[in-house]
């Protein structure tokens, strides 16, 4: 169920859907420059679920952020349909952790947002927003203020919100770490049904292996600062029917398999932190 | 909402008898101020332990508001004083919400701006402005304008700084989430950066209310015949403590009525404040 892939490979790279050549990250200038990326190669189908996974501070989120086009590459760049990705774009969908909804709009103002800026009309746009606010499951919210709701449902507004353009790609930047067990859970459920349904092609950053594992369909494990990639492998949880399949002995195996690479990673990191901390003292 | 505490109290949550009790709190402490004022001044009941002449009792003080209220102060009436204060105050603050907040909002959002601008304030805004008054009366005379203006001085800084620090503080991932929506620059202005300002800009305005009413004492000091703070100042120096007390006790409600006005608006405009 898990094998090594290589994500870069030029068959892989000819049909891509999001390329990203040489991608790296450098933060701060001269001695105090911190390199946050090392150079990244990928490329991602149309239709892939690509989860990364790594350990705190290695950089996947910058990397997002970067596809995002929120920050610009130190070295290389990244196309989406071949064309380089110059900042942020309605055709990549971003869904943030948390803390990223429009506090004073309601849920179902919140989701218009997108069509709105696309230059839909009013009432366009809120017929758009009712059929996504239903899709992720909160009909009946709509007219609700993102603070009455409980962290899940604000997700699920978040997720709504990004889907509301219609956008080609998700790039999801841990959406569910701050949920409780339960909640993800059901969550990971639905998003897997909605990615099933729509084909989008998605970005996941998680630091969940079983989150990785249960949802994508290629798993790359990233080092630990400055991060590269340490394998990737195509997976094949994620196609299967039975919504336990987390709890079944090759899905224990193929977890074993990623959180052995990622602890060396994580031992690193954390000495890492250590010696800056006592550097500080 | 806790289920746990929920079973404890049986009849309402616990943050609404908390709050009613915060109520009665509140009440009680003003009551007692009363109380403490009825028994200095004796009030008719027993002799004063203070001199009248320095503190009237609560009943005289009643007494003479309602004579000031029918016959008027110094050839204005009460209602006269009141307004013209208040119109001092609003003037001035009505001037510096209409261009501290855009002035505050370009600097948050502009180095540019807040490069030519920040140091000009921040070196201005420790000189006490009623010391600048003389000048202002020089320069425009002993009319109104002198006096808006120095309440001006006093809550264009306050106004405009909380302007730049809400809108500098409003999160970045709001922001990217706009682009990432496909924004313009003018829809995240309109749609994300103001909206999400409104809450530091509303802080500023209750705040510079406080400050602007304090403010009237000083600017009706020189140059005036009317406002409620001419009328307490002028009483002083006739040692009519009773009509002091009702100036001093009519402001203290202005600054009151206004901060409860707008932290009124305040729950109704930004209700989202704070809850992130």
């Amino acid at each position: 169920m898990l094998e090594p892939v290589a994500l870069a490979a030029p068959a892989r790279r000819a049909s891509a859907k999001l390329v990203v050549e040489g991608l790296s990250k450098r933060f701060g200038a001269g001695r105090d420059a911190v390199a946050a990326l090392q150079p990244i190669d990928l490329a991602i189908a149309t239709g892939d679920f690509l989860a990364i996974v790594g350990p705190s501070g290695c950089g996947k989120s910058t990397l997002l952020n970067l596809i995002a086009g929120f920050e610009t590459p130190t070295t290389g760049r990244a196309l989406l349909d071949r064309r380089p990705i110059a900042g942020p774009g309605p055709e990549r969908g971003v869904v943030f952790q948390q803390g990223a909804l429009f506090t004073w709009m309601s849920v179902e103002e919140n989701v218009a947002f997108g069509p709105r800026a696309l230059g839909r009309s009013a009432s366009e746009a809120r017929e758009i927003a009712a059929r996504y606010v239903e899709l992720v499951g909160l009909g009946g919210f709509g007219r609700r203020y993102p603070y009455e709701l409980s962290g899940g449902m604000q997700q699920r507004v978040g997720i709504a919100r990004a889907l509301a353009n219609e956008p080609e790609v998700l790039l999801m930047d841990e959406p569910f770490a701050a949920l409780d067990q339960q909640t993800r859970e059901l969550l990971q459920e639905e998003i897997r049904a909605i990615w099933r349904r729509t084909g989008k092609t998605i970005l996941w950053i998680t630091h969940s292996i079983e989150e990785a594992l249960f949802l994508a369909t290629h798993v790359v494990v990233m080092t630990a600062r400055p991060g590269r990639i340490k394998a990737a492998f195509a997976c094949g949880f994620s196609r299967e029917a039975d919504p336990l399949i987390a709890t079944t002995a090759p899905f224990a195996e193929a977890k074993r398999a990623i959180v052995a690479l990622l602890r060396q990673e994580s031992l690193e990191a954390q000495r890492q932190e250590a010696s800056v901390s006592s550097a500080d003292r | 909402m806790t289920d746990a505490a929920d079973a404890i109290t049986e009849d309402l949550p616990p943050a609404r008898r908390t709050a009613r009790r915060d109520r009665w709190l509140g009440l009680a402490s003003f009551a007692a101020m009363l109380g403490l004022w009825l028994a200095l001044t004796g009030s008719g009941l027993w002799p004063p332990l203070v001199q009248p002449a320095f503190l009237p009792s609560p009943v005289t003080v009643a007494k003479t508001f309602v004579k000031l209220a029918n016959t008027g102060y110094q050839g204005h009436t009460l209602a006269h004083h009141f307004l013209v204060s208040l119109m001092r105050f609003g003037v001035a603050f009505v001037f510096c919400v209409l261009f501290g907040v855009p002035v505050g909002l370009l600097m948050g959002m502009h180095s540019g701006v807040r490069a030519a601008l920040d140091p000009p304030i921040e070196t201005t805004r420790p000189i006490p402005k009623l010391a600048l008054l003389p000048l202002f009366i020089i320069w425009f005379g002993i009319g109104e304008l002198a006096k808006t203006i120095v309440i001006i001085t006093a809550l264009f800084p306050l106004i405009s700084i909380s302007a730049m620090q809400a809108v500098r503080s409003v999160s970045v991932r709001k922001v990217q989430a706009a682009q990432s929506l496909g924004a313009s620059r003018a829809t995240i202005f309109r749609r994300v950066l103001l909206p999400a300002s409104l809450p530091g800009i509303f802080t500023g305005m209750r705040v510079s209310v406080g400050i602007g009413v304090t403010m009237l004492v000083g600017a009706e000091m020189v140059a005036t015949s009317d406002g409620i703070a001419w009328m307490a100042l002028t009483a002083a120096d006739f040692v009519q403590t009773d009509v002091v007390l009702v100036g001093v006790l009519i402001m203290a409600a202005l600054g009151y009525g206004l901060d409860q006005l707008f932290r009124a608006l305040e729950r109704r405009v930004v209700h989202w404040a704070g809850r992130d």
